[in-house]
């Protein structure tokens, strides 16, 4: 006699097929309009960057589309690292934006990728200006001469600091004080105030990049990593000492604080990042915050260069034309100043840079601190960033954190970093 | 198997993908082959047709992109330039690579401690609800509902923001004097935050052993108790033995699932290149997907993606396997 239940295997198999596939289908639909009847077109414009970043864009957008009534201007941003891989996602399925906020770490990557607009031809059409610009800015884009990016402004490496704890560990920075001081000064900070005095420097790719150039050499040559594993032995070695004695921020607190800054966490009282951050941490602390010098080796020298955030286009677009208008409008146009300040480093152009004078302390500060880079003289220029310099940071970074942990011995990290790099920047 | 019945079939061997459906007439009279067909094979296309949606986002969006992968496993391929062929290397390359190692062990690690606990969660709040209760439906509902919002990118938010240094867990903690400072900047603590999240989920499997639980004769158990079985040796004779085919499918399916996870770790774990502090919440899918849409190395995340796949399939056939020795279908106890 047959029973039902002679089902039950078979029903077990359907029911696991049935829900195995129940997991899912997904479709993503994506649509890219541009050009319409009425001779209008639709550029799309992305950037990474917070909320406050966004704000004052979409203002200035709104500038752009009422002088440039025909050209519309679509907008899309996330943070730094996820910005990233949409654009690669993007730029590789052949539909990047248009336009698009850029660094010098991405420039060779995407030009030999074939992705970047050479602006060029619209510089010689008079749809973008090159001249007006500060301190020899117009040539930070221009890579094999081809003009692959164009500034929108300028920072640099600064320690961003807490301005409070360190008076009140009686703390004052002079340009020009050494590593010795600095490391000092640090240890003063922990034993007085019981903070950490950095939230981990080691892990700082442009930092690490500033002590080696100190020394003569620089974190890349033209198509590989310009140090050597002792080199970066001795920099750990003497960071992970660090860490034990506290004087660098226990690594682990620093992760979890993130997105939040460390110093603004309350975890460390100093931080190598970039000058305009100086604006973010503000917005972020409770305390107060500004900008202190790069310490050196020799009593002058710091390493340092201009860095800066740049608009590209992309190879692909439509309206070349329109994207050249559009990043002329956003580097030239006086009222655009005004608007974003300096939360993309200080204005690129005189005519933006005299346009906005800043009026509360941090803008102030950042405006003296690149001032006196400036007029000391010890800026350089800035070094290639080969391509795969961005996965170089990365794992500069997390292998920096991992030693930092406990979880790697120096060496061991050394060496994991060595492979990395060299896979990255071998493709 | 319910192969006994001699299925004799009632047209000439013609092509007819209606056949196994219509097993259920076992051989039953026909008044004429011919229509029958006719109507059999109107009926298939129309049930073709409501399921061409289906198909087509299969034949698109899955299998498509699955021979694709096949290939590229075998290729260097950036996203830009075109695949170039370079054979088992990327295998080789894998075997080799730490990182990758690493990934493997979380996530066995995980898979082993996570699923266990997560079913024997289910189970014993399913058999708490089994119970004649009042307000029953309210603490199902109550119970089902974190597995329905649990995979969601803002609980993972939350988590990480509980599990941190000073938040709720740690404070607790230090109630009871043990050691403090939070578990998600903790290499050592975070997978178990990450296993919390999990079980917390649990709701999904617990319904369905319910619904097992359901279909256990209750005269089994009133035979048992004349009998003088306690509780305990009642739920081991009779209800896990009752509801092991249900029990085998929730193995299979969380184990399955279990393997897939990243959003979860990819979140908790936090911020940009790595997964978790020193890549403590490195999961298999999280590192597959730093290389190939941080690092370009669709080739190297397509290799990684069919190994995936190879393993899920061998765990699967192993616990297929398996079951003969502990899964109790009804037809073998009568």
């Amino acid at each position: 006699m047959r029973t039902t239940s002679t089902v039950d295997r078979r029903g077990m198999l359907k029911l696991t097929g049935g829900s195995l596939a129940a997991l899912g289908l997904t479709a993503a639909g994506c649509g890219s309009g541009s050009g319409s009847g009425d001779g209008s077109v639709t550029i799309r414009y992305a950037w990474w960057g917070s909320d406050d970043r966004a704000k004052r864009i979409n203002q200035s957008i709104a500038l752009f589309e009422k002088k440039y009534p025909k050209i519309k201007v679509k907008t899309d941003f996330q943070p730094y690292a996820d910005f990233w891989k949409k654009f690669n996602t993007q730029a590789s399925g052949g539909n990047p934006p248009d336009v698009f906020q850029n660094a010098i770490g991405f420039l060779r990557k995407y030009d030999e990728k074939n992705v970047l607009l050479d602006l060029r031809e619209q510089v010689k059409a008079g749809n973008l200006r090159l001249d007006g610009f500060r301190a020899g800015l117009e040539k930070f884009g221009e890579i094999d001469g081809k003009l692959l990016g164009v500034p929108v402004g300028s920072n640099s490496m600064a320690l961003v600091i807490d301005r409070k704890l360190f008076a009140k560990a009686g703390i004052t920075p002079r340009p020009g004080w050494t590593w010795g001081e600095f490391q000092a000064a640090l240890a003063k900070i922990r034993d007085t105030q019981g903070r950490a005095g950095d939230s981990g420097m080691y892990g700082v790719m442009y930092l690490y990049d500033l002590h080696l150039r100190q020394h003569g050499k620089a974190f890349f040559t033209k198509d590989g990593l310009g140090f050597t594993e002792a080199d970066l032995t001795d920099w750990w070695t003497r960071a992970y000492a660090g860490v034990r004695s506290g004087v660098h921020a226990a690594p682990g607190k620093v992760a979890q604080a993130r997105p939040k800054s460390a110093v603004t966490a309350e975890l460390a009282a100093s931080e190598f990042t970039w000058d305009n951050f100086a604006i973010r941490y503000t917005a972020e602390g409770k305390s107060e915050y500004g900008l202190a010098p790069i310490p050196t080796t020799d009593g002058k020298r710091t390493g340092q260069y201009l860095g800066s955030l740049m608009l590209s286009g992309s190879k692909r677009t439509k309206h070349p034309r329109e994207v050249a208008q559009f990043i002329d409008f956003m580097v030239h146009d006086p009222e655009v100043a005004t608007i974003m300040g300096f939360d993309r480093g200080v204005p690129a152009t005189t005519a933006q840079y005299e346009a906005f004078k800043p009026t509360d302390p941090v803008a102030r500060q950042i405006a003296a601190y690149e001032q006196q880079l400036v007029d000391s003289g010890v800026l350089e220029t800035i070094t290639p960033h080969p391509a795969g310099a961005d996965v170089c940071e990365a794992a500069f970074l997390r292998l920096a954190e991992e030693m930092a942990l406990g979880k790697r011995s120096v060496p061991d990290a050394v060496k994991q970093y060595f492979t990395e790099s060299e896979t990255a920047l071998g493709s | 198997m319910g192969t006994a019945v001699t299925h004799v079939p009632p047209a000439p061997p013609a092509v007819d993908p209606a056949a196994p459906g219509t097993a259920a007439g076992g051989g039953s009279a026909t008044p004429s082959g011919g229509a029958r067909r006719g109507r059999a094979h109107r009926e298939n296309l129309a049930g073709y047709l409501f399921m061409s949606p289906w198909i087509a986002g299969f034949v698109l969006l899955t299998a498509g992109p699955m021979i694709a992968s096949l290939y590229f496993a075998f290729t260097d391929y950036n996203l830009f330039d075109a695949p170039r062929w370079i054979g088992l290397r990327n295998f080789t390359e894998m075997f080799a690579d730490p990182r990758w190692r690493t990934s493997v062990e979380v996530t066995s690690w995980y898979v082993i401690v996570g699923t266990p606990l997560k079913l024997a969660a289910a189970l014993g709040v399913a058999l708490l609800l089994n119970q004649k209760r009042a307000g029953q439906g309210f603490y199902r509902a109550a119970f089902y509902a974190p597995s329905l919002i649990g995979a969601s990118v803002s609980i993972a938010i939350v988590w990480r923001a509980i599990f941190s240094d000073g938040a709720v867990v740690d404070r607790a903690q230090q109630v009871f004097g043990l050691d403090a400072g939070g578990w998600i900047g903790d290499p050592d603590r975070i997978v178990y935050s990450l296993v919390a999240l999990t079980v917390w989920q649990f709701g999904a499997p617990m319904v369905i052993f319910l619904a097992g639980l359901k279909q256990v004769p209750r005269e089994l158990y009133e035979a048992a108790e004349m009998d003088g079985a306690g509780t305990w040796r009642r739920f081991w004779y009779i209800t896990l033995p009752m509801i092991s085919p249900v029990l085998f499918f929730n193995v299979l399916l969380e184990t399955i699932h279990s393997f897939q996870i990243f959003g979860s770790a990819y979140i908790l774990g936090g911020q940009g290149n790595s997964c978790g502090p020193a890549d403590a919440t490195l999961v298999y899918t999280c590192y597959l997907y730093i290389q190939g849409f941080e690092n370009s190395r669709m080739g190297f995340a397509s290799a990684m993606a069919w190994m995936l796949l190879l393993a899920v399939g061998l765990v699967t056939a192993v616990l297929f396997w398996s079951q003969r020795r502990w899964v109790h279908y009804e037809e073998a106890s009568r």
